[in-house]
């Protein structure tokens, strides 16, 4: 055999080994996605997004869980997002290095990778146990909790890709600092930052564990955030280990709808860093 | 050497008693006067005792090798060094008799006076229209019809008008790399400065853009006092009015462009601009 032929066969054999690599992992995916789009489409009908969860036997749908996941998804956005922007803002603007920013940013980094239970005891800790009853207040902050360093991360890392001397031709002209961030860095950055959020958001609505502390979840259609809320993990969680049949169909429907809206998010977001990327 | 700088402004109170034509007749007024300003980068000396001063509507360009403090000495006029904490000028600057470098001097307002154009086009994430509206909006609330005609005027004295008026709304990154620059000095001459800094404005660019951006300054230097830091030689005895040189943190010379080129005084001058070093 020469030379050729045996980086020849080599080079066949890598490829086969890398391209069975890709396979095995793409079945699982797959094979995870035909499950889901399965049952859950056959489950899926106008009932869903009309009715409360049902009692077992009788028809119902998610419509309290949809709500529910939806409002507190939101409140965790609208509570996270302007903490984390301002967070980040200070460690890629402000903190130059220094102490503070430093053990900002490693504690940070711990947040980021923190089991979300751990939040949920936390948060169950500080706000259910005091208030004496589980709530969709401390459901969304517990969320927000989970938000924050994720929006941290990708401000700051946003912020440092946008070049210095971009910064220095708007101080040049005469603009504070504060105009300098706000009318040039951030919208510099701002694709990479809306992006952050969206990932952000993307990974709060499928969370279960940070909710079966806080929010808990209600068999009824609720919007007193003073009180426990119905949302679709716990909902599929419960429904999913339950007898029924019925309840069972409803926890896979549930599951395609966040499996599909995480999809559409990840999908926008990708979207958007890949325009800020053209227009730079 | 700095003596004979000074020999000239004092005894030829005209430009017309200068030797070189390159120097048109008129008052000559020293707009900036650089007093022993040194610079340090932490604890390195990056310039040492460098004294100049800069005339106004008149092109002083400094030339020099790479790292001899030619962009620094750029950086103190404005005070952008100021952005990062490790870095600090002692001496003098003068701007019309006060001193820029004193504690407490309003650095937005310093930088309004002076303005500067960097050698990389940095042209803002924004549209054309509002990159120069940016820097007016900063200073004045003007209506709509009056910004508009503000920002024509930046752009028609930056000869950029014809090129860009049908697409005002279109991204500053979407011009080319002569364009940028361009827009970035209608950028900078729209907030109406006194002085106009330019740190290789065209070391970036291909040889047509250079030239409309030499002929820019030639146009500018009417109503600005203008300085250039250039790396081409060619550049700097075409465009400017005065020159100095650099070398290692020292203002080895400084003089009538034409004069410095022709008959320098100095030995290491005559050695960089016959291309003995540097």
């Amino acid at each position: 055999m020469n030379l050729y032929a045996r980086r020849r066969l080599t080079s066949r054999i890598a490829l086969g080994f890398s391209m069975a690599a890709a396979a095995f992992g793409l079945f699982w995916l797959v094979a995870i996605l035909w499950t889901l789009f399965y049952n859950g489409l056959t489950a899926l009908g106008a009932d869903i997004f009309t009715l409360s969860t049902p009692p077992p036997g009788i028809a119902g749908g998610l419509l309290n869980a949809i709500y529910g996941s939806f409002i507190m998804t939101l409140l965790a956005t609208l509570i996270g997002t302007p903490i984390g922007i301002m967070a980040g803002t200070y460690l890629a603007e402000y903190s130059r290095g220094n102490v503070l920013g430093q053990t900002i940013r490693f504690i940070n980094d711990i947040l980021l990778s923190a089991p979300s239970i751990i939040i949920g005891l936390f948060i169950y800790g500080v706000m259910v146990v005091p208030m004496g009853h589980f709530s969709a207040w401390a459901g969304a902050v517990a969320l927000s909790v989970i938000v924050i360093p994720v929006v941290v991360r990708t401000t700051e890392d946003m912020l440092n890709l946008v070049p210095a001397s971009l910064r220095e031709a708007a101080a040049a002209l005469g603009a504070p600092r504060w105009k300098v961030i706000v009318l040039i860095a951030y919208r510099a950055a701002r694709s990479g930052m809306i992006t952050g959020v969206l990932l952000a958001v993307a990974r709060i609505s499928g969370e279960t564990a940070p909710l079966l502390f806080t929010s808990l979840s209600n068999q009824f259609w609720s919007t007193d955030m003073n009180a426990p809320m119905a949302n679709l993990p716990v909902v599929i969680f419960r429904f999913a280990l339950s007898p029924y049949q019925d309840w069972q169909d409803l926890a896979w429907a549930g599951a395609l709808l966040i499996t599909v809206t995480i999809l559409i998010i990840n999908i926008t977001a990708r979207m958007l860093a890949g325009l800020g990327s053209k227009g730079r | 050497m700095q003596k004979n700088v000074r020999s000239y402004v004092t005894t030829g109170a005209t430009a017309g008693a200068l030797p070189g034509s390159a120097v048109q007749a008129g008052e000559l007024t020293e707009k900036m006067s650089i007093r022993n300003v040194s610079f340090f980068y932490g604890q390195f000396e990056a310039l040492k005792s460098i004294s100049v001063p800069l005339y106004d509507r008149k092109v002083t360009a400094f030339i020099g090798p790479s790292g001899c403090g030619k962009s620094t000495l750029l950086r103190i006029l404005n005070r952008i060094y100021d952005l990062y904490p490790k870095q600090r000028a002692s001496g003098e600057v003068l701007l019309d008799g006060q001193n820029i470098l004193e504690p407490g001097i309003d650095l937005n307002l310093l930088r309004a006076k002076v303005g500067m154009v960097f050698q990389k086009p940095t042209p803002f994430p924004l549209t054309i229209y509002d990159n120069i509206a940016f820097g007016i909006r900063l200073y004045e609330r003007l209506p709509r019809d009056e910004m508009d005609g503000r920002v024509e005027q930046a752009l028609r004295r930056a000869a950029l008008w014809n090129e860009v008026k049908d697409k005002l709304n279109q991204s500053g990154l979407s011009l080319s790399g002569g364009q940028q620059q361009r827009l970035c000095i209608a950028r900078a001459i729209a907030v109406n400065p006194s002085v106009l800094l330019m740190d290789e404005p065209a070391s970036a660019l291909d040889p047509i853009s250079t030239s409309k951006i030499e002929e820019l300054i030639d146009e500018l230097k009417s109503e600005y006092c203008i300085c250039i830091v250039t790396h081409n030689m060619q550049q700097a005895a075409r465009a400017s009015d005065f020159t100095a040189f650099m070398y290692m943190g020292e203002l080895i010379e400084h003089g009538v462009t034409e004069d410095l080129f022709t008959t320098p005084k100095q030995k290491r001058t005559e050695e960089y601009i016959t291309g003995r070093f540097g």
